[in-house]
């Protein structure tokens, strides 16, 4: 029969085990809801985190030494995990994106804890008499699937969320019903965060404009910006409308109905999912059913597939843009020129030519350029506004952005993922006026089957005009290598592990007068900032 | 036994262009402020406008990268009952006893938009605070450079001519770029420089010589504020500055010659970053070599002429504290003209007062100019507010 005192000890492990709990909960807390609620992103980047977590192994520890001296054990285990709690940083304020403790974000952590506690009772319960130090054993458990206990938090709250995400949507649709914004839907395969930012860009100089920053396409993503950035100035709204099985545009359509629409192409990314081109053409033409019989709809028929969605459109007008198309465009890019400044192109329309220059480079944003122009001032917008509106843009960050570095040329395109992306960058390089040109690269990734043969293509090219590729980590080394011996220059390719060897190679090599390329790779999303310790005051 | 030391807040960071620059200047305020006199204490205000207490900001290294780490400091507002001038703590954790710090003297050391703009003096002001620096109309006054040309002509100061182009044109009718072009071409040709009207730095500008670069320039300024200034570009240019001290009566300093670029205007990256980062607390890393002091190569009577005007201005617009007038110098046609008047120079230009006949450390003006904050409070104070007898309506 245990004492008085031993019940003491054992709420006051109690205690302190769930402080701590309670804690790491929020901390861990801070990356799902970073995630936007998305469990299988969250769990990449938990991936065996718990597992460094001192408090798992304190538990552990504790749990070893607990036969020798139990209650001294236990009463260090207590002091010691109130101390690691104390020194967790607050997620909801340090850091560079702290948590914000939303209703939502206050649920799942409330549920998370009665679901770690009732694991806790259960496991010390069931190994009382079977083990020595049932609570210590419990912790070391508790603290190695903490995450997993916010996933399973989450997914009970699932029902209740989408219940709430129904009611905030049904409020979106009334506000944009009530503020009466010109919708203008924005779809394509690729190039639609850029046409967005470059619409909204121009039309601000012609009417108060909502465009959300960075690519929020989802119902989700769009009912939440509606609900906190629609005000009743806005004259125009920009929407991405991403297309991820039949029937999320037209979904998209019911909540925001557009006026106006911008197709940037249709391509085959994607394939696996939709099965056919046929489906993805069917999908995206969804935003153009859904214009009004007087709809506007700008087609970049550059693309055949999106061009397929013009040609099965009546009764609206239908305006195309495009640079190498055969059709008759309303808007044609002419006369493309890169520099280290920026590109001078020349737009051909029915009545016009427009000489304009931007800051912007790659031949795809500069199309993706011409199919905003052409919608902007079908709008409304003066076209010598809209020609200087496009000189002010400014590059997305790591999106073929030019850095100059102690003269320098750095080209970073990151966050370009695709093929076109990979060209368009090696064509701006190619005509830029320097002394060696230099790219570093993973190659690009998720092309299935098609993977080293594309790398292969893409290694060519680059050998064509670089001096020297770095080939960034095991992936597509292989197929670089190949590219590399199929264009008779195997010398000029450098293998190296990761992006920091490839940035100690390029500060070791490059000098003034060069330029490199930076292509495909992702910066890590997350900052250094401690999960479980409190970091040093930086400086 | 000795006296309670009054306490000195130090407003700095905020949410404008300048909010780094202002996190230097601040810091280098606080740290000069008398600790024998005073009690300094640093506010910080972030980039969503949340006001910081707490020790951690006395230090610069903790403003390096995203900014400090709140966790280590406690949030509070200004208690809006007149006259109370008490920082309250809206801290969301329930507590047994309020977190109150009661300020004596506010010292704002915020630039450009919402600091220097008149914004934060109006919410001293309502709060009945003694703060160091000129009041709400002169602040904003200063913030718009084309009222503040208006009022420096009228009061004798030569200034260059410009249009201006609000940001309304957008909504009106089309080819309004080319009547600004062509209004630019009667008033004074090509080229020009490009500026916001309501902005402190250097963000926004650009030269344009012909009506495309316009467009582009006036476009870029619309990203910024509500109103464009165009004004002739003067190719050969020497910039001059003055400070002007707002004490019993203002006095004027020597004049300093920064030293910059003569093709291109001074952009915002070259007018803080080329001066260094200077180091916290030290009045040597200000006078640093990117400026001459009391330039003895400028004629004397355009010395004394840029002193008489800085005064001039200083006293049309009604300023307090310390203000640095920059006039501009056409070194083809050696005529001087005023330029802007920054109403909370960066560093309160305290450098400009190294030299004779002014030798004032830092330490020394902040005093004054504290002591001068609470003699004007306690006018303000006296003035009458309540509704006297013929006034009372309510019985």
């Amino acid at each position: 029969m245990p004492t008085f005192s031993s019940w003491l000890l054992i709420a006051a492990a109690a205690a302190a085990h769930g402080y701590l709990v309670w804690h790491r909960l929020l901390a861990y807390l801070r990356y799902l809801q970073q995630e936007g609620y998305e469990h299988i992103r969250f769990l990449r980047w938990t991936h065996a985190r718990s597992l460094s977590d001192p408090a798992f192994w304190l538990s552990i520890t504790g749990a070893w030494l607990y036969p020798r001296w139990p209650t001294a054990v236990t009463m260090g285990v207590v002091v010691a995990m109130v101390l690691l709690a104390r020194a967790q940083p607050d997620p909801r304020r340090s850091g560079k994106i702290t948590l914000k403790m939303t209703w939502r974000a206050r649920r799942v952590q409330a549920i998370a804890f009665l679901i770690a506690t009732a694991i806790w009772v259960g496991l010390a319960t069931v190994l009382v008499g079977v083990a020595a130090g049932p609570m210590l054993l419990a912790s070391v458990i508790v603290y190695a699937v903490i995450p997993f206990v916010l996933v399973a938090a989450n997914t009970c709250l699932r029902p209740y969320e989408r219940h709430i995400q129904r009611q905030y949507e049904a409020e979106a649709v009334r506000r944009v019903a009530d503020l009466q914004p010109f919708v203008i839907g924005i779809t394509g395969s690729y190039g639609k965060s850029s046409s967005k930012a470059i619409l909204a860009h121009i039309l601000q100089f012609h009417g108060p404009t909502l465009a959300a920053a960075g690519s929020i396409n989802t119902l989700m993503g769009v009912t939440r910006h509606i609900r906190e950035a629609l005000v009743p100035g806005h004259v125009f709204m920009v929407v991405e409308m991403g297309a991820f099985q039949t029937g999320s545009i037209a979904r998209l359509c019911q909540l925001t109905p557009p006026s106006a629409a911008l197709i940037t192409a249709v391509g085959d990314m994607h394939l696996e999912r939709f099965g056919s081109l046929d489906a993805i053409v069917r999908a995206k033409g969804e935003l153009a059913a859904a214009l009004p019989p007087d709809g506007l709809l700008v087609v970049n028929a550059d693309s055949p597939g999106a061009l397929r969605i013009a040609q099965n459109t009546r009764g609206r007008r239908i305006l195309l843009y495009g640079e190498t198309s055969t059709e008759d465009l309303d808007t044609r890019l002419e006369q493309v020129e890169f520099s280290t400044t920026g590109t001078a192109f020349v737009l051909r329309t029915r009545n016009d030519v427009y000489r304009c220059t931007t800051p912007l480079l790659g031949r795809p944003i500069v199309l993706n350029l011409a199919g905003a122009f052409t919608l902007a001032c079908a709008v409304g917008v003066d076209p010598a506004v809209a020609v200087a509106a496009i000189t002010t843009l400014r590059p997305v960050s790591n999106r073929l952005e030019v850095v100059k570095e102690s003269g320098v040329t750095w080209i970073r395109d990151a966050y370009n993922s695709n093929q076109a992306g990979f060209r368009a960058a090696l064509e701006v390089v190619a005509a830029l006026p320097v002394a060696r040109r230099f790219i570093a690269t993973p190659g690009v990734i998720e092309l299935g089957a098609e993977q080293f043969a594309v790398n292969r293509t893409l290694a060519r090219e680059a050998a064509a005009v670089c001096d020297t590729a770095l080939v960034v980590a095991d992936t597509n080394r292989e197929a670089f290598l190949t590219g590399y011996r199929d264009a008779g220059c195997e010398d000029r390719l450098v293998s190296v592990p990761s992006r920091a060897a490839a940035f100690r190679w390029l500060r070791e090599t490059v000098r003034e007068g060069d330029a490199v390329i930076l292509e495909n790779d992702l910066p890590d999303l997350y900052e250094p900032a401690g999960v479980f310790w409190k970091t040093v005051s930086r400086g | 036994m000795s006296p309670v030391k009054r306490t000195v807040a130090v407003l700095f960071g905020g949410r404008s262009l300048e909010h780094d620059v202002s996190v230097v200047s601040g810091l280098q305020i606080l740290h000069a402020i008398d600790p024998g006199a005073y009690s300094p204490m640093p506010v910080y205000i972030d980039h969503d406008g949340r006001w910081w207490i707490g020790d951690e900001l006395w230090h610069e290294a903790c403003f390096k990268g995203g900014g400090p780490d709140r966790s280590g400091l406690t949030e509070v507002n200004l208690s809006t009952g007149f006259g109370r001038s008490d920082l309250m703590s809206v801290d969301e954790r329930p507590r047994l006893v309020a977190h109150r710090r009661h300020v004596d003297v506010f010292v704002p050391v915020l630039h450009g938009t919402f600091g220097e703009d008149g914004c934060i003096q109006g919410l001293l002001e309502l709060s009945g605070c003694a703060y160091v620096g000129c009041g709400v109309t002169a602040s904003a006054l200063g913030m718009n450079k084309r009222l503040t040309k208006v009022l420096a002509a009228q009061a004798g100061v030569p200034v260059l001519p410009g249009v201006s182009c609000a940001r309304s044109v957008l909504d009106r009718d089309r080819g309004w770029l080319e009547r600004l072009s062509q209004e630019v071409d009667d008033a004074f040709g090509w080229p020009v420089i490009v500026k916001p009207c309501n902005l402190g730095s250097s963000a926004g500008v650009s030269v344009a010589t012909s009506s495309e670069e316009l467009a582009s320039g006036v476009m870029k300024v619309f990203e910024y504020d509500l109103e464009a200034l165009i004004e002739p570009f003067i190719r050969h240019r020497v910039e001059v500055n003055v400070a002007v001290a707002g004490l019993e009566d203002p006095v004027a300093s020597v004049t300093e010659m920064p030293v910059t670029l003569q093709e291109s205007p001074l952009t915002f990256g070259e007018k803080y970053k080329r001066q260094g980062r200077k180091s916290v607390g030290s009045t040597a890393g200000m006078a640093g070599a990117l400026r001459v002091l009391d330039p003895q190569d400028l004629p004397a009577d355009m010395r004394a002429d840029a002193q008489r005007y800085a005064i001039s201005v200083f006293s049309t617009l009604g300023c307090e504290g310390i203000s640095r007038i920059d006039f501009l110098i056409d070194a083809d046609k050696n005529d001087l003209y005023f330029n802007e008047i920054n109403t909370l120079p960066g560093s309160m230009a305290f450098y400009l007062w190294s030299a004779a006949p002014h030798y004032w450390t830092i330490t020394e003006l902040l005093s004054r100019l504290i002591l001068r904050a609470e003699r004007m409070q306690a006018i303000r104070h006296g003035l009458r507010r309540r509704p006297t007898a013929d006034l009372s309506l309510l019985g």
